[in-house]
C-alpha cells in the first residue's frame, strides 16, 4: 500500500486512482462544521501555514488532557463530509488543500475545487478510530480551544502512516459513490417490481 | 428501595459499558455479513470495525468516537421504589452522562441549536433523553443506555405522512428509497438497523421507529406475522440494492428491517424510518429493589 508524504504533491495527487488504499505520514489540521463556516462567512480561521499543513481532517476527536497539560487522542473518527459541501469548495481554493480526509464523500462543487487545486477526498474504510489515534505521532498545537470546545476546535496532529483510506473523490473530478450510486439506480425499477410497486408510482400530492 | 447513587452508578456503567463493547448479537450478526461479502472494500470495512470494536473492549478506545446523543430508554414496575422518587431519574442522568464525559467515555457532542455553545458536559435542555415505561411485574429498574451516533441519527431520520389509498405500495417504495438514501456513502454507517414506524401520530410513529431500530435484538421479528413477512420483504429487497458496509458496493446494506405498528386516524398513513448505525451502541442494567445491579449486551 502507497504512503503518500504530506503536505500532498500535485503530482502524487493526481496519480492517484479512484477506489485506491492509501496511508498519509506528515501533518495535518482538524476542522468539522465550525471551522468551515467561520472561515469562509467570517474569514476566521487558524493562523498556520497552509502550505506545510495543507491536508484537512474531518474530525471531532475525542482528546484527554494529561496531568503535564500535553493533549492525547482517546478516538479519532472521520466524521461526515458531506455536510460541509455548502463551504468545502471555497475551503479548498482559499487554502489550496490538496488532501481532505473524512467520512462518506463531498459533492459536485467540491469535486470540482479538487479538479482545480489537484486534490484528492480520501474516505475512511470502516470504523478505524482507535487504530488512528496510535498512528498519531504528536499533538503540535490546538486552536480556538475555549471558544468552540474540544469536538469543533482544530487540532495538529503529525501522523505516521495514517489510515488506511480510500480515494473516494480524485483529482480529475470522478467520485467513487456517485459512480456507484448509478449502479443502485439502475436495479432500482427491479426492485421496485418486485416489491409490487406500480411502475410511474407516487405518493397523493395534498399541496399546491 | 433504589438509591439515588445505585440509579446513577448504573447508568455511568451502563453508557461506559455501551460506548466500549459492541453488543453480541451485533457482533455475531457484522461476521455473518463478513462471511458473506465477497468485495475486498467491503470486506476492508467490516474487518477494520470489528478490529476497532476489539480494540476498545481492550481499553484502547471507543467502539466509535461519535458517542452521539445519550438516550435512556428506562422500564419500570408498579411496585417499583426510588428514592425521592421517579423524578429523581433526570437528576441522575445528568451526573452519569456528566461523569461519563468528563471521562471520555462520551465526547461533548451536545451544543445550544441556536447559539451552538458547547456546554462541554452533554448535559442541556431535552438532553439526556429519558423515556420511561411502567411495564415490568415487580419492583425492578431496568436502564438501557443508546449513546447514538449523529451519523445513523442525522442521515437516517425520515418521515411521510401518506394518506389510505397510497397502500403498501407507498409504504414500500418510502422504506426502500430511505434505506436507499441513508446508506448513500455511508452516511448512517451501514450495515445498518432499520426502525420503521406505522401509524399514530407522527411522534408516535417515530418512537415506534427509533426503538424498533434500537431496542430489538438482531434477527428478532414483530410478532404479527403480516408485518413480520413485510420485515422480510423489505430486508430482501435492501440486500438487491448493490449497497454493502460503509456504502461500498456489496451486499450487506442493512443488518435487520424491524416494523412496529400503532393504530391510526381512519384518513391517514404515517410512515418513519429511523436507522441505527452498524455498532449498535448500547448496554442494559437491571437493577433489583435491593440495589444489585447486573449489566448485559443483550436484548430480551
Amino acid at each position: 500500500m502507497k504512503d503518500i508524504k504530506l503536505p500532498m504533491s500535485e503530482s502524487d495527487a493526481r496519480s492517484l486512482k479512484l477506489g485506491e488504499m492509501i496511508t498519509v505520514s506528515g501533518l495535518l489540521f482538524t476542522g468539522r462544521s465550525r471551522f468551515h463556516i467561520r472561515a469562509i462567512e467570517d474569514d476566521l480561521f487558524p493562523p498556520i501555514d497552509y502550505r506545510a499543513i495543507n491536508c484537512f481532517f474531518h474530525v471531532g476527536p475525542v482528546m484527554k488532557q494529561q496531568e503535564n497539560g500535553e493533549w492525547s487522542v482517546v478516538s479519532c473518527e472521520p466524521t461526515s463530509s458531506i455536510r460541509f459541501e455548502r463551504y468545502g469548495a471555497d475551503v479548498i481554493r482559499k487554502f489550496q488543500l490538496r488532501t481532505l480526509i473524512g467520512k462518506t464523500t463531498m459533492g459536485p462543487r467540491t469535486a470540482e475545487a479538487l479538479r482545480e487545486v489537484g486534490g484528492v477526498y480520501l474516505s475512511k474504510i470502516g470504523l478505524s478510530g482507535n487504530a488512528l489515534r496510535g498512528q498519531v505521532k504528536k499533538v503540535h498545537d490546538v486552536y480556538f480551544l475555549d471558544e468552540l470546545g474540544k469536538t469543533e476546535c482544530t487540532w495538529i496532529y503529525e501522523v505516521d502512516h495514517f489510515g488506511p483510506f480510500f480515494v473516494a473523490m480524485d483529482a480529475e473530478g470522478n467520485n467513487y459513490f456517485e459512480q456507484l450510486s448509478r449502479e443502485t439506480a439502475s436495479r432500482m425499477p427491479e426492485i421496485e417490481k418486485k416489491l409490487d410497486i406500480p411502475a410511474g408510482y407516487d405518493y397523493t400530492e395534498v399541496n399546491g | 428501595m433504589i438509591r439515588r447513587e445505585t440509579i446513577t452508578e448504573a447508568m455511568y456503567n451502563a453508557i461506559r459499558l455501551g460506548a466500549t463493547k459492541m453488543p453480541p448479537d451485533i457482533r455475531q450478526a457484522l461476521q455473518r455479513a463478513l462471511a458473506e461479502e465477497t468485495e475486498p472494500m467491503a470486506r476492508k470495512h467490516l474487518e477494520v470495525s470489528l478490529q476497532n470494536a476489539d480494540l476498545s473492549e481492550k481499553g484502547n478506545g471507543l467502539v466509535c468516537a461519535d458517542t452521539g446523543f445519550p438516550m435512556f430508554f428506562i422500564h419500570a414496575g408498579a411496585k417499583t421504589l426510588l428514592e425521592g422518587g421517579f423524578n429523581v431519574l433526570r437528576e441522575c442522568a445528568e451526573k452519569a452522562v456528566a461523569r461519563a464525559t468528563a471521562e471520555c467515555f462520551l465526547r461533548p457532542t451536545m451544543v445550544n441549536p441556536i447559539t451552538r455553545k458547547n456546554p462541554g458536559n452533554n448535559v442541556g435542555p431535552g438532553m439526556p433523553k429519558i423515556d420511561l415505561t411502567f411495564d415490568l411485574p415487580g419492583d425492578t429498574l431496568e436502564i438501557l443506555a443508546a449513546p447514538k451516533g449523529g451519523g445513523s441519527e442525522i442521515f437516517g431520520t425520515f418521515y411521510r405522512m401518506m394518506f389510505p389509498a397510497d397502500g403498501m405500495a407507498g409504504i414500500k417504495k418510502f422504506v426502500i428509497e430511505c434505506i436507499k438514501d441513508a446508506c448513500y456513502a455511508g452516511k448512517v454507517c451501514p450495515p445498518a438497523i432499520i426502525g420503521v414506524g406505522i401509524g399514530g401520530t407522527a411522534d408516535v410513529c417515530m418512537g415506534m421507529a427509533k426503538k424498533a431500530a434500537l431496542l430489538r435484538p438482531v434477527g428478532k421479528h414483530h410478532p404479527d406475522p403480516e408485518v413480520a413477512a413485510l420485515e422480510t420483504e423489505l430486508y430482501e429487497a435492501a440486500r438487491s440494492l448493490g449497497i454493502g458496509p460503509m456504502g461500498s458496493r456489496g451486499i450487506n446494506a442493512v443488518l435487520a428491517v424491524n416494523i412496529d405498528i400503532a393504530v391510526t386516524h381512519t384518513a391517514a398513513l404515517p410512515v418513519a424510518f429511523n436507522a441505527q448505525c452498524l455498532v449498535g451502541r448500547r448496554w442494559r442494567a437491571l437493577i433489583a429493589a435491593d440495589g444489585t445491579i447486573q449489566y448485559t449486551g443483550e436484548l430480551e
